[in-house]
């Protein structure tokens, strides 16, 4: 209890020492965790998308005249990738048509008959694997037409894929250049406190003793700067989204504060996990080094 | 705490042979005076009994710490039982004599009331308990010198390491720190002390080894400092 009092007080006087310093400790790892949040709501977002549109595919497959419905059905499902099958009779398709253009459907049937075309309503497993599907169908002699409107849902998934890989560099490079900048902050600290160092090594402090002070030191500040990210990302977020949603209101978007919580709490906590690593490393090198015997 | 040298050999690098072949058995509660020239070796030999300085040869073995191969946990454990004083004092001077002093006993991670007591106790028997509050460069050479015998001797060591601790000090001062380190020897600490002042080795008279050139060239039990021309 004694040797947390006395790091949390070295702690504090080594930031209060030095705090310009620990104000752009805190600044940059601000800047490096709303960076990282920004691009995992990015990528969390673009997912998102995906996984609606994807919920909305389907490829609408038109048969040549006189061709068995029934069989053209059962190769449809045959294929990878296939969900699911549905034929949809010329009833079907007009009364579809009714509910869509109430108003144009009665200039559709103006010569008393039915001319929509049977087909076959094909739902796919994932956006990225539209195209497979589409060429399969296209195989199949039967059919004679295929229309879907994959193209868009398959646009998010490249860009799904591209984002969360994106991300994933942007992660890295952050967290990389984030523990740099806290691990020179500590190192600073720790030489400026070279000859008490020595002192305490010498009258028998332990490693871990000595390092108390300053890890906590990196923990305080990373833990400020990862909170304070947080909190910036929120409240963008938030304006964010409203806005989109004024712009682009059929886009849907994350709109749970819990995902933005959790998000909160994980940069917080890597913020903290960073900056006592980087801490550790710092004093770690310099007091091995001090206790090596000439 | 014993202390043994058996064969202790250092050489810096390239080849400056700070100490050669020497041989020392110092018991538990002696009083030893090192003298020499400068640069015979005397602050290499006190280094390697803190383990500052590893020797190239031979073996050191300090109470049941034998040096050659320790943790660095074992050796923040010796080093608790090891004071040192050193010529230029060390002093923190953004720290109080009572926290300098405190300093010690708080990196050793006692409670805080036991910190208070001790080191009111030590600061009252180097006579320093009224200037408690001032700062290492408000206080005279004499007291910046008591205060790192007190923070030298707070935590109670078994062996006290003073290099050349009478340096820079007057005559009357110097006598002061000396009966100081005198008393604390009597409680049974071993005091193993560099110097070069040579009316204090005579006038308080102990073991005196003398060392040049890296090797023990005399070893006497109540000795003085300069014996017919001889270290």
């Amino acid at each position: 209890m004694g040797s947390f009092k006395y790091a949390l007080r070295d702690g504090t006087r080594l930031i209060i020492r030095h705090w310009g310093l620990a104000f752009l400790t805190v600044v940059t790892s601000m800047a490096v965790f709303y960076l990282i949040g920004a691009s995992v709501l990015l990528v969390l977002n673009a997912r998102h998308i995906v996984n609606f549109l994807e919920g909305e595919l389907s490829v609408q497959a038109y048969l040549a005249p006189g061709a068995d419905f029934e069989i053209a059905a059962r190769q449809a499902a045959t294929l990878t990738h296939v969900k699911e099958v549905r034929i949809i009779t010329r009833e079907m398709a007009l009364e579809r048509l009714k509910q869509r253009m109430p108003d144009r459907a009665e200039s559709v049937t103006i010569l008393g008959e039915n001319p929509l075309p049977e087909s076959l309503e094909i739902a796919v497993d994932r956006a990225d694997s539209i195209e497979s599907v589409v060429t399969a169908l296209a195989a199949i002699p039967l059919i004679d037409d295929i229309v879907y409107a994959g193209g868009l849902a398959e646009k998010w998934a490249r860009f799904s894929r591209f984002a969360g890989k994106f991300s994933l560099a942007i992660l890295l490079v952050a967290i990389t250049a984030s523990a740099v900048v806290l691990f020179n902050t500590i190192r600073i600290a720790v030489y400026s406190k070279e000859e008490e160092i020595g002192i305490m090594l010498m009258v028998g402090a332990t490693p871990t003793f000595v390092a108390m002070p300053f890890v906590l030191q990196g923990v305080i500040l990373g833990g400020i700067g990862s909170f304070g990210a947080s909190i910036f990302l929120a409240l963008s977020y938030s304006g964010i989204i409203t806005r989109l949603k004024e712009m682009v209101p059929f886009l849907p978007l994350l709109e749970q504060h819990a995902v933005v919580l959790e998000l909160g709490l994980i940069l917080v906590g890597a913020g903290a996990t960073v900056s006592l690593i980087a801490s550790l490393v710092a004093v770690e090198t310099f007091t091995r080094r001090a206790m090596k015997p000439l | 705490m014993d202390i043994r040298f058996s064969g202790v050999s250092k050489v810096f690098y390239p080849d400056i042979t700070a100490l050669e072949d020497v041989y020392l058995e110092i018991p538990k509660g002696e009083f030893v005076y090192l003298v020499g020239p400068t640069g015979s070796g005397k602050t290499t030999l006190l280094r390697c009994i803190t383990r500052e300085v590893a020797p190239t040869r031979g073996q050191i073995t300090v109470g049941s710490f034998s040096l050659r191969k320790i943790s660095r946990v074992d050796l923040s454990i010796f080093r608790r039982d090891i004071g040192i004083i050193f010529q230029d004092f060390c002093l923190l001077p953004h720290l109080n004599v009572f926290e300098n002093v405190a300093f010690v006993l708080e990196v050793l991670g006692a409670p805080s009331r036991e910190v208070k007591e001790r080191t009111g106790e030590i600061l009252d028997q180097v006579n320093l308990w009224r200037r408690r509050f001032l700062y290492p460069p408000q206080l005279s050479g004499g007291e910046q010198q008591r205060v790192a015998v007190a923070r030298a001797i707070v935590n109670s060591p078994s062996v006290l390491l003073a290099d050349e601790p009478t340096g820079n000090l007057d005559l009357h001062t110097a006598e002061e720190i000396m009966q100081l380190i005198m008393s604390i020897n009597a409680l049974g600490t071993t005091v193993i002390m560099a110097t070069h002042n040579q009316y204090l080795v005579d006038a308080f008279r102990q073991r005196v080894i003398g060392i040049r050139s890296g090797r023990v060239v005399r070893d006497e039990k109540r000795g003085r400092y300069n014996l017919d021309g001889e270290l």
